[in-house]
């Protein structure tokens, strides 16, 4: 199909007219020389105007076939106009006589459309060139489609349209495109946001694993406490921003730091909500695989929790663009991973901020009653004293 | 933990095959109409992605456009109501969609219009590079919207219409207006968020002008020919005026020449974390 039409499309473009049209028509040589003639009437338009309709040829069937798949074609077409029945499209070209008078639309196909007369309605060309000559009239539309419309003089009422490129029918073809390709895309980038995250914890892990563990410390067995200090966090975060700026507004030197202390102000919440979700990640992912950590060293095992943390969070988000073809239940995937993602994102942020972001440790809580020692190492004075016993555990039961 | 490396290259490779399997249908239509007589048309202008250029044409004319789009993209609209002479041209706006590679390099609308038809121009733009040659043509009415975009406005030559306002709002952008006083409009609002926005005033001045600015965050420049008398009334919060060659009074700022001058602006300017440059030399 296409193959026959692009010597078709090739030939109405560039070729002058006569030309265009023998080799895009592929007349055989009885039908050559009635273009040749129309041809010349062209070049000579006083001897056209008193012609009849001239423009019919005869066209072979695969060329005739190949039309007609193009003319198809347009009538899918968006920017189409309408078009007159099959039978009524001129294959070939034909030529509107000065003084007649048509009722549109008119069309032709593989050939030009010399218009010298008047049409009451649009003149469309599907392949080829309409051509308004002086004194002729179009009141409708001048459509080309894969050509041009030459105004040569005439007047045409409505709009001169050319359109260049592909034919048929987008819009069915975009609507399919545009699922498929909404779904490809937010695959693409939940999956990316995946493996930044991923990207991310390895770097966590390498150069501020300490400072995570200060946060992992935090957040376990206080997850309550996080969480609410995460939602205090949130709802401080733009009366602390205004209060920064006006605090430097203040003075004079000040004014100029705003737009630093802006941006550190923001990068600084980025790495403390960042911070707090990898902990929370980690402690996930410790929680759903804990026998397994067994088999690794302890950056081993910490990297795989949070490998399986992330995963477990952002698979949520990849499940939820896997059905971007289906709108309700991407939604409500959508909503899960968002109500899941921020109760665990509020925890990481307000660990992050009770533990100073991860540089204050948690004490550690003392099994047993701590002795101490202090008061009992004061040195002995020269003059002598009565050392009384030191109390232990094991001799206060025994002097008991 | 080698289920999880596969796990990650797969989901690399599934990023890069989807990232890339897109189709597109790129097509050229070009419309235009006869001009018919010279009686007022109102034209509406919608583009979203890509590069927009606006000028006259000297073609007998009243309206040409050549747009090259991606059909399964957005749709292309053209409509020209003959009795309320309302042409709507450009893109439908709610079907453009980014397509994450750089349209701007792809995407383009050029209009031209009719030298001879009053026109009422409204651009409702979004991310796009504009340049809007303004010259010859009669405008009377110019609004530009833009949302993100790189927006050029020039007036080479005196709108032989007077214009009864000239209004431009931008989110984050960057503006530059080149010889307005030429636009023939006695009132010009500059509306930005954030961005620059650089206005040159020169220009065959045939009357006051009246210029409100109100940018958000950004920097704003006004040249000012020398013969022109400029007044500026500013209301800034934690933003900077540079009001070389000016004094104060009566709550203003008043160049000398303010009393002599054949000709006056008013500047009333309103700008948050930005500043406001008047530069009384000239271009």
């Amino acid at each position: 199909m296409r193959t026959a039409i692009l010597p078709l499309i090739l030939a109405v473009a560039a070729a002058p007219l006569t030309a265009r049209q023998a080799a895009a028509i592929q007349q055989n040589p009885k039908t050559a020389k009635p273009a040749a003639d129309s041809a010349a009437k062209v070049a000579a338009p006083a001897v056209a105007v008193e012609s009849t309709d001239s423009g019919k040829v005869q066209l072979s069937k695969a060329t005739v076939d190949s039309l007609t798949q193009l003319v198809s074609r347009y009538r899918r077409d968006p920017e189409a106009v309408a078009l007159p029945p099959e039978n009524q499209i001129a294959m070939g070209g034909r030529t509107i006589p000065a003084g007649t008078t048509l009722a549109g639309p008119v069309a032709v196909a593989g050939g030009p459309l010399h218009v010298y007369g008047t049409v009451n309605g649009d003149a469309i060309a599907i392949g080829s060139d309409v051509i308004v000559h002086p004194g002729a009239r179009i009141t409708g539309n001048a459509v080309s489609a894969l050509g041009t419309v030459n105004l040569a003089g005439g007047i045409v009422g409505g709009e001169i349209r050319q359109l260049a490129g592909a034919l048929g029918a987008v819009p069915q073809a975009a609507e399919a495109e545009s699922r498929a390709g909404s779904t490809r895309h937010a695959l693409a980038l939940s999956s990316s946001w995946l493996i930044i995250l991923v990207l991310m914890a390895i770097g966590v892990l390498l150069f501020a694993g300490d400072y995570l563990d200060g946060v992992v410390d935090s957040l376990e067995g206080r997850f309550g406490r996080s969480f609410w200090a995460g939602i205090a966090t949130q709802l401080a975060l733009a009366p602390v921003l205004c209060l920064l700026v006006v605090a430097l507004a203040v003075t004079i030197l000040g004014v100029l730091l705003i737009p630093f202390a802006i941006v550190a102000f923001v990068l600084a919440v980025v790495g403390l909500i960042t911070l707090g979700f990898l902990a929370i990640a980690r402690i996930t992912g410790e929680s759903v695989a804990p026998a397994a950590s067994k088999r690794y060293s302890a950056r081993g095992a910490a990297l795989r929790a949070l490998v399986v943390g992330v995963s477990i969070y952002m698979g949520l988000w990849v499940l939820a663009s896997a059905f971007a073809w289906a709108p309700v239940v991407e939604t409500v995937l959508r909503g899960v991973a968002v109500a899941i993602t921020w109760v665990a994102t509020t925890a990481g942020l307000g660990a992050a901020v009770i533990s100073r972001g991860g540089t204050k440790r948690s004490a550690p809580t003392a099994s047993f009653a701590a002795v101490n020692d202090i008061p009992w190492q004061t040195p002995t004075p020269v003059t002598g004293v009565v050392a009384a016993r030191r109390p232990t555990p094991s001799s206060s039961g025994r002097d008991r | 933990m080698s289920r999880f490396f596969a796990l990650g290259l797969a989901s690399v490779a599934v990023s890069v095959v989807t990232s890339t399997a897109t189709a597109q249908s790129w097509r050229t239509l070009d419309v235009a109409r006869q001009l018919t007589d010279s009686a007022p048309a109102s034209v509406q202008v919608v583009y979203g992605t890509g590069r927009i250029g606006v000028r006259a044409t000297s073609n007998p004319l009243l309206y040409h456009m050549q747009l090259r789009y991606d059909a399964t993209r957005a749709q292309p609209r053209h409509t020209f109501d003959v009795a309320s002479r309302k042409l709507q041209i450009g893109m439908q706006k709610s079907e453009m969609r980014f397509s994450g590679r750089n349209d701007a390099d792809a995407g383009h609308l050029q209009l031209e219009l009719s030298r001879s038809a009053p026109v009422d121009l409204s651009l409702d733009l979004g991310a796009v590079e504009s340049d809007l040659d303004l010259t010859g043509l009669r405008i009377s009415r110019l609004h530009v919207e833009s949302g993100a975009s790189d927006a050029k406005l020039r007036f080479d030559s005196l709108n032989a219409t007077r214009m009864s306002v000239l209004e431009v709002s931008l989110g984050a952008a960057s503006f530059r207006g080149d010889r307005l006083a030429n636009a023939n409009a006695r009132d010009i609002r500059v509306d930005a968020g954030i961005g620059s926005v650089e206005l040159d005033l020169g220009g065959q001045w045939t009357q006051d002008i009246d210029l409100r600015v109100d940018v958000t965050l950004g920097i704003v420049t006004i040249h000012v020919p020398s013969d022109v008398g400029v007044h500026v009334t500013l209301d800034k919060t934690l933003a900077s005026f540079d009001h070389e060659g000016l004094t104060e009074r009566d709550g203003g700022w008043v160049s000398k020449n303010w009393d002599s001058a054949p000709h006056k602006l008013r500047v009333t300017a309103e700008t948050v974390f930005g500043k406001l440059s008047i530069d009384k030399t000239g271009r």
